[in-house]
């Protein structure tokens, strides 16, 4: 029920990528339709990271498209990707330190109207009333959870069509994870197509439509979350084939 | 004796402590070290004394005419020596660029202007003695200039949207603020801050081809005491120095002032590398 | 005759000769062409080429700083003026009473060696452009010295330079005795650029965590050459002086150190030949038309920015017609893991490395929280877990590079001082980096050479006069270096210049570098990033054969196959802790490492 008839709101085919010399993606293709939520997993050194960063223009296409909204994003730049309404929300929780939770958020909304952008920043903080009442604070005195999720409320400032969250639960507590994966949910009722880069599992299956897996730069497993036996799969995509270790013993 | 030291010690200072100013605000956006700061001051003073003396226009068309010439050349600099070089991996290549820029304006400067000094007009004819206008407008220039850019940094976008790129270059980029522009935009700016502190010392430093060079490592003494990128050890640095420079110019004589001032530059830096107030390292591996 | 050495070219001594002679005869051209000049010139020329040869005194020994070492010493007009000065003093007997020419030379030589010393020294501690700044301020006060020392220099009257004794006091006379000069100190400072310490002073400028790790002590070598920069600038010095033949303060001006300072930039870093041919064009520049010469500067400052943006490798780029050749593009790296036993000694085995409670924080963040880890001599201990786990810490605090705020590090029951990354070659442990760091401009070949700088048995005076220990280096290094990347499977590859070649072939290259040592232990991190499922199996293959020669080998992985096929035994980290340590069949089926990964 899932697929469409229509394009895909984006469409990644044989896309490969990497920093200078050293090539992570091998030929990867991904697609997510309107209002999807899609969970990006796999081991580390696999490439999630870079296929985030190579689809919002963070890092350039070495070979393979990317199209958004019918669009050719292959050599976008993130200034125009964010204004068509992608947004790519970067792992590490990120803020401006030395700005407040305030000006973190206009920033996010510098390319919007003067008009609108004290009424989207108060929209962005609805979803995170914690950190809406330290609205006047440094973006340095909020905990490593409330940066977590001012760089989410970044990303909203600009409702997004497809948000892009890279490992939004990274050193956090699991009430807090809670909290940031409950708006994904809010977002998908409001149409916001969303793929979110895990480590939690569980979490991770929760929250999403599908998932793909990510293996040494390449789609290893794709399937819908409602499957059953899901981890077994992903567990044998992870390891890959049976070592020799266990044969010979 | 006293009153004189402190005025033009101030004075000095507050035109070394805006030529500081000038590297900051390039290094800000872009971590690059740019030779061409004290160039910039250099053609305030140059600039200012050709459009009011030479060619007669009135103070405050030659005043806004220099600061426009100098914001010019700072986008130029960014063109043509950083950005190409941002590029590249090699670290030591923008040293270079910026150094050969910085060589073709100071040799124009020397070809076309002259090698000798020449006057730099009276502006406001306020004051005299050690109130003379040329000790108070550099120093005014100065505290003008810094609430300017405290307005800038704390009250606008545009300034918050430097601060965020200063301080996380790439969280910025992937916001989607406009990094580039933004970049061009505060070099305009350095060459704007420049060009204020070679106008309003003019008349203390006088139309000098030769101020380029002197500025160049007087301006960076307070960014390496101050801490890089930092701007109010950068002006305490600048007023410090200049006392200082003053002073041992009046004990010692002016030859030797200049080798105090370099001894307690290379004492300072070998025992704090990051500057008396600078920050901590990078992690190397 | 081995397997390996017989499938080789052999490299014999003519063929050796060979290569000497080709890399020689630029060289020789131009000094037969300094030695015909008197025959078509007149005595103007004559001025002109002494210049040359005096200032290329200067710059030959100013090269190994600013082009070899990398650090930007822009005010070097200092010690030309002191060297000037110097003789000039001594001979005009202002202090002591007056020597001959050829007495103050050697003296002038020696007070410029210990200045140039003095102006370098920062360079260990302040940055780029920093120390560029703090020569800037040491021109400056040398010549405020000269200017004020009045009883001494003459102060703003200036004082006269050195003469020297017949025939040498002739305009071609001293052409002549200043070529002599330009032709020795290019020998020294040939002689050092083709010896490990060259190759060392490159590696401290390109890649100095992988010069660290090599054994390379950057303070050392730096003083070595500015020593010897400092001496051939007093010299030069001296000589500036009798062509003068009257100094004053004012001839030293900043635009002279711009041309010696452009001349090694434009000719290209780590070459002696482009240096010397950019200052040989540069000194000429002026003379060709009197417009020319006053835009020198500017037109010095020009080149300068065109060769930065265009060119950065300089005149040597341009010249290096051997990197022009394309290479094959489908090369596989076929390595030869059985020749291993002929080139690397077996280790004598019996010291395990071990770490006991080891701890370590960033800020807040606790990388490493109480570690035990041992790494016996012949076996492969992997290392894996989430990202973030400490795994690439671990290996940074064992080789010295972070110190470890608790716990204990032994080496076979030694214990291993706390960051020092430069003592961790003599005893024994090498390893490879996460992204490959590599001197760029260098051959294949040089890379892997400087793996055994610490093996050198020569000394800095033995490889400045070219001495036959010298010789036997270079020779030991360049066939263990051929040999291992025969073992790797990239000896084909050996003299191209290493920022051609691929991702991981590079990759291979660093563990052929890290055998030079012979190392009874190595620590490879994520060597297998980046590798097609062929080459990470020959790699398995390659370590697997490393460790059969006693070596003990502690790898950083996240390729889970490969840690699986060949480690003997497996150390899971989570969060800077031990989440489990065993065989691979046990870590295998072990449930918390399994849901470590997927999360959970």
């Amino acid at each position: 029920m899932l697929t469409s008839a229509a394009e895909p709101l984006l469409s990644v085919a044989r896309l490969e990528s990497g920093y200078g010399k050293i090539r992570v993606l091998h030929g990867v293709d991904l697609s997510i339709a309107a209002g999807e939520v899609v969970a990006l997993l796999g081991p580390n050194g696999a490439g999630k990271t870079t296929l985030l960063r190579t689809v919002s223009g963070l890092l350039p296409v070495n070979a393979g498209d990317v199209r958004f909204d019918g669009r050719d994003f292959t050599k976008i730049m993130p200034r125009e990707a964010t204004r068509a309404g992608l947004v790519h929300v970067i792992e590490g929780h990120r803020v401006f330190t030395q700005l407040s939770v305030t000006d973190n958020l206009l920033l996010a909304g510098y390319d919007l109207p003067r008009a609108e952008r004290a009424g989207r920043v108060e929209e962005a903080l609805s979803f995170f009333p914690e950190i809406a009442v330290k609205r006047n604070e440094r973006g340095g005195a909020l905990s490593g959870g409330q940066q977590q999720m001012l760089t989410v409320a970044q990303g909203l400032v600009r409702r997004p069509r497809l948000l892009m969250l890279d490992e939004p639960s990274a050193g956090l507590s699991p009430v807090l994870v809670d909290r940031v994966l409950n708006v994904i949910g809010q977002l998908k009722q409001r149409g916001t197509a969303v793929i979110l880069v895990e480590q939690l599992l569980e979490k991770a299956l929760a929250a999403a439509d599908r998932v793909y897996a990510l293996v040494q730069g390449q789609i290893a497993l794709e399937a819908p979350t409602s499957e059953s036996d899901l981890p077994k799969r992903l567990e044998r995509a992870y390891f890959g084939h049976e070592s020799h270790a266990l044969e010979a013993s | 004796m006293l009153s004189s030291i402190i005025a033009s010690g101030l004075a000095a200072g507050a035109v070394y402590a805006l030529v500081g100013v000038t590297y900051n605000t390039m290094f800000s956006t872009s971590r690059v070290m740019s030779f061409t700061a004290g160039q910039l001051a250099m053609l305030g003073g140059v600039f200012g004394s050709m459009f009011t003396l030479k060619l007669g226009f009135p103070i405050w068309a030659g005043f806004l005419l220099t600061l426009a010439l100098c914001a010019i050349l700072g986008v130029i600099t960014e063109f043509i020596a950083v950005r190409p070089v941002l590029k590249s991996l090699e670290q030591h290549l923008y040293v270079l660029s910026t150094l050969a820029v910085a060589l073709m304006i100071q040799q124009v400067a020397a070809i076309k202007w002259g090698t000798e000094p020449q006057p730099f007009p009276h502006l406001v004819n306020l004051g005299s003695g050690v109130w003379d206008e040329k000790f108070w407008l550099p120093v005014a220039a100065c505290a003008i200039t810094i609430l300017a850019l405290e307005y800038l940094y704390r009250r606008t976008l545009v300034g918050r949207a430097f601060l965020a790129i200063a301080e996380d270059n790439f969280a910025a980029r992937a916001l989607g603020l406009p990094e580039r522009n933004l970049r061009i935009a505060s070099y305009a700016l350095a060459g704007i801050i420049g060009g204020i502190a070679g106008f309003s010392g003019g008349q203390l430093l006088l139309a000098f081809f030769a101020n380029g060079a002197l500025l160049n490592f007087y301006g960076f003494v307070p960014v390496a005491l101050g801490g890089l990128g930092n701007n109010r050890g950068a002006i305490i640095g600048g007023l410090a120095l200049g006392l200082f420079q003053q002073a041992a110019n009046f004990l010692v004589g002016g030859i030797f002032s200049s080798v105090a001032v370099f001894t307690l530059f290379i004492v300072v830096l070998l025992a704090a590398p990051q500057g008396v107030f600078g920050g901590a390292t990078a992690r190397r591996v | 005759m081995t397997a390996v050495t017989a499938s080789l070219p052999e490299r014999t001594e003519a063929a050796t000769w060979r290569a000497a002679l080709t890399n020689a005869l630029p060289f020789l051209g131009i000094l037969a062409l300094a030695l015909l000049l008197p025959l078509v010139g007149n005595d103007y020329w004559a001025l002109i080429g002494t210049r040359m040869a005096i200032y290329w005194v200067l710059v030959s020994g100013l090269n190994l700083i600013v082009g070899f070492a990398g650090h930007l010493a822009i005010g070097y007009v200092a010690l030309l003026t002191l060297g000037a000065y110097a003789t000039s003093v001594l001979v005009a007997g202002n202090v002591m009473p007056a020597i001959p020419a050829f007495a103050a030379l050697p003296i002038a030589a020696v007070v410029g060696a210990i200045f140039g010393v003095v102006v370098g020294l920062p360079a260990l501690r302040l940055r780029t452009f920093y120390f560029a700044m703090s020569t800037l301020g040491f021109a400056t006060i040398v010549t405020q010295i000269a200017l004020a020392w009045q009883s001494v220099t003459g102060g703003g009257v200036g004082i006269a330079g050195p003469v020297f004794p017949a025939p040498f006091d002739t305009a071609w006379g001293f052409y002549f005795l200043c070529i002599g000069f330009a032709t020795f100190t290019t020998w020294l400072t040939a002689n050092v650029a083709r010896s490990r310490f060259g190759r060392a002073l490159i590696a401290v400028r390109d890649a100095e965590v992988a010069a660290e790790a090599t054994g390379i002590s950057k303070p050392k070598m730096l003083i070595a050459i500015f020593l010897l920069a400092g001496g051939c600038a007093a010299v030069a010095g001296g000589l500036f002086a009798t062509l003068q033949t009257y100094i004053t303060p004012d001839a030293f001006t900043f635009d002279l150190s711009v041309l010696f300072f452009i001349a090694i930039l434009i000719g290209g870093r780590g070459s002696i030949l482009g240096p010397l041919l950019g200052t040989m064009i540069l000194t000429i520049l002026p003379e060709i038309a009197a417009p020319l010469a006053e835009w020198s500067t500017f037109l010095y400052a020009l080149l300068l920015l065109l060769i930065v943006l265009v060119m950065p490798g300089g005149i040597a780029a341009l010249l290096d017609f051997r990197n022009r050749r394309p290479l094959a593009s489908n090369r596989a790296i076929v390595p030869r893991p059985g020749a291993l036993a002929d080139i690397v000694r077996r280790s004598k085995g019996g010291r395990a490395l071990s770490l006991r409670g080891v701890s370590l924080s960033f800020g807040n963040v606790k990388a490493i929280d109480g570690l035990d880890l041992d790494v016996a001599p012949g076996q492969i201990h992997g290392l894996i877990g989430p990202n973030g786990s400490g795994k690439t810490t671990t290996l940074n605090v064992i080789s010295g590079y972070y110190a470890a705020k608790a716990g204990s590090m032994t080496l076979g029951g030694d214990p291993l001082p706390a960051g020092q990354p430069s003592l961790r070659a003599t005893r024994g442990i090498a390893r490879t980096f996460q992204t490959p760091r590599i001197i760029g401009e260098a051959s294949v070949l040089q890379n892997v050479m400087i793996g055994g700088t610490v093996e050198g048995k020569a000394s800095f005076v033995e490889a400045l006069l070219a001495l036959p220990r010298n010789r036997q280096d270079e020779r030991m290094f360049a066939a263990k270096a051929r040999s291992l990347l025969a073992v790797v499977g990239l000896e084909n590859l050996a003299d191209v210049r290493i920022d051609r070649l691929q991702h991981s072939e590079l990759r291979f290259i660093e563990i052929a570098r890290a055998l030079m040592l012979d190392p009874d232990f190595l620590l490879l991190d994520e060597p297998a990033a980046g590798l097609s499922v062929d080459e990470i199996d020959r790699l398995g293959e390659l370590i697997k054969a490393i460790a059969a020669r006693g070596v003990g080998v502690l790898l950083v992985e996240h390729h889970a196959d490969l840690i699986f096929d060949i480690c003997n035994h497996i150390t899971v980290l989570n969060l800077g802790r031990t989440l489990a340590a065993g065989t691979p069949t046990e870590i295998r089926v072990h449930k918390e490492v399994v849901s470590a990964y997927l999360g959970g």
